[in-house]
């Protein structure tokens, strides 16, 4: 048990580190917030336009959608990226690598600390942008408010499995913050984060179904609004494992290689 | 700069006195600006691949969005009446603008850092106006990005609406951009002065400004009224993107403010250096 409790004492100063440092927090939501509120009334026109449905959603689906996609946005901050990666830059990761503890899952500890924290907030923003825009759509019933919930949890450990393999790079590049952005912006297209998958043609569709970053924000979002039949649902939480297992893998498999590599500032 | 007023000399000797030494000044300011800059250049073309990907990265972000805008015509013809090229004419002006604020003026957001530290101290020893010193500050290539791919966005743009291109025309798109330009960095200037009054190192103020810009990525006719006076009258960013394309596009309803994006262009960088310096008097150097 006690190889467990280090890891909880991890997840704990994270959080604790989060609470110092929230404005950066909430700096990051606030950004978020004005986003989600401009596609809001973008998208508030066009259904004014267009009654009825669109790509297959109603108004109120949409709504949901967009919180959704807020929500699984708010999880795992950009915080925790640029921490690692700085942390290798600036040569720290040489003392964890002197610790008798597993860097992965030391990573994932921090990077699980704040979640609860994360979570509340961006639900407590996502229901007053909710009520002041006439509410959205809610899961049909507790068992895929259930469903919704697994599928969040998956999503957000192929984010953490994705944030890791990418600051990996840090070990062989100091371009970081460009490769960090440009992550971002390709999750941001092909997970379904800035308009659901279905608008795109049919070409990008493709190509999005066979990346991890679809089952970030796409499936969670699609199982909350019950899109899936439970065939397809079943198919997809399924994809959401393999990603999950994959990523932490690979992962590991960066990080063998990169000890290898590694020269910390000072020889 | 003061002018002795010297007994012999008439009043408009003196004035032109006057405006020759401020010419010489705003002439130096220009030139030392460009010097910090280059030094910053040189520091970052040190690490090439670095700021490669950080363009690559800037390209990525824009067309990200420009996706986004993309699919949702792909199912309507307009949104409240504004076509797809007249949208991505507007969101191409806020990354066009952003890009050069990124690019020649970074500066703005090491400010609060600068303060908070104390490294601030330094500007004032200086005989360079701290203003200049902190526009030049930084440079941020992922602006050159962002500034490319603004640019193509805006050619496809006016090609593809049927306006007729007159070299007035022309010229006044160049003075829009131009304008559209001068106001982002002065909002970005005026919000990060904002931190000789919160002095912390986290302080939100330019972030949140500069987000408000989201807004004006898309027509401001499809928000509230509180969300339209926020972004015309409280933070002009409508005069860096609605505005200046509603002129460009003729679209009469909205076009003649966009006639008046210079003036505000003018105000919004009098109102920023006048903000700056009131909060540079309030400015105690870290420690005190």
């Amino acid at each position: 048990m006690s190889g467990l409790r280090k890891y909880v004492s991890f997840a704990r100063t994270s959080l604790e580190i989060t609470f110092v440092y929230r404005a950066g927090f909430v700096l990051n939501m606030i950004g978020t917030i004005f986003y989600v509120v401009a596609m809001f009334y973008l998208w508030q026109t066009v259904f004014l336009g267009n009654p009825g449905s669109l790509g297959g959603f109603t108004w109120p689906e949409m709504k949901a959608y967009i919180l959704v996609s807020f929500l699984l946005s708010s999880l795992l901050t950009w915080y925790d990226e640029w921490v690692m990666s700085q942390d290798i830059r600036e040569g720290y990761v040489a003392v964890d690598l002197a610790r008798p503890f597993d860097f992965q899952a030391s990573r994932f500890a921090r990077a699980m600390g704040p979640i609860i924290f994360e979570a509340t907030s961006a639900v407590g923003v996502a229901a007053v942008v909710a009520l002041v825009f006439g509410g959205a759509a809610l899961p049909a019933d507790p068992g895929r408010a259930a469903l919704f919930v697994v599928s969040c949890a998956l999503a957000t450990i192929i984010k953490f499995g994705l944030v890791y393999c990418v600051s990996m790079t840090a070990f062989w590049t100091t371009s970081i913050e460009g490769i960090m952005v440009g992550r971002s912006a390709i999750q941001n297209i092909f997970s379904g984060a800035l308009i659901p998958l279905v608008f795109f043609p049919d070409w990008l569709q493709s190509v999005a179904a066979v990346l991890p970053f679809q089952a970030m924000i796409s499936t969670p979002a699609l199982v909350y609004l019950g899109k899936l039949d439970a065939q397809s649902t079943a198919v997809a939480i399924g994809v959401q494992v393999v990603w999950a297992v994959g990523l932490l893998f690979l992962g590991r498999l960066a990080f063998r290689q990169a000890v290898k590599v590694v020269t910390i500032h000072g020889g | 700069m003061a002018v002795e007023m010297h007994p012999n000399r008439s009043i408009v000797d003196a004035l032109g006195a006057d405006l020759r030494a401020r010419a010489h000044g705003a002439r130096r300011g220009v030139y030392l600006y460009f010097r910090c800059l280059g030094q910053q250049m040189k520091a970052i073309m040190a690490y090439e691949t670095d700021f490669i990907v950080l363009l690559l990265s800037a390209v990525l972000v824009q067309l990200a969005g420009f996706a986004v805008i993309w699919a949702i015509f792909q199912r309507i013809p307009s949104v409240n009446g504004w076509t797809f090229w007249q949208v991505v004419m507007m969101y191409a002006l806020i990354f066009v603008t952003e890009g050069v604020g990124s690019l020649f003026f970074e500066g703005t957001w090491r400010l609060s850092s600068l303060v908070y530290t104390g490294q601030f101290d330094q500007m004032l020893l200086r005989p360079v106006s701290p203003i200049v010193q902190v526009l030049a500050g930084a440079v941020g290539f992922n602006g050159l990005g962002n500034l490319v791919t603004g640019f193509v966005l805006i050619g496809i743009a006016v090609t593809n609406v049927p306006v007729e291109w007159t070299p007035g025309r022309l010229l006044m798109l160049a003075i829009l951009i131009v304008s559209a330009s001068v106001i982002r960095v002065a909002i970005n200037l005026a919000s990060a002065a904002s931190t000789f009054w919160i002095r912390s190192p986290w302080s939100m103020v330019p972030m949140f400004v500069h987000r408000l810009g989201d807004f004006a990525k898309y027509p401001i006719t499809i928000y509230s009224y509180a969300v339209q006076a926020l972004i015309v009258v409280a933070v002009p960013f409508a005069f860096v993107s609605f505005f200046p394309t509603a002129w460009v596009f003729g679209v009469d309803a909205w076009s003649l403010p966009g006639l008046l994006t210079p003036l505000v262009a003018i105000y919004a960088v009098l109102m920023s250096v006048w903000l700056f310096r009131v909060g540079l008097r309030r400015y105690e150097s870290s420690g005190h």
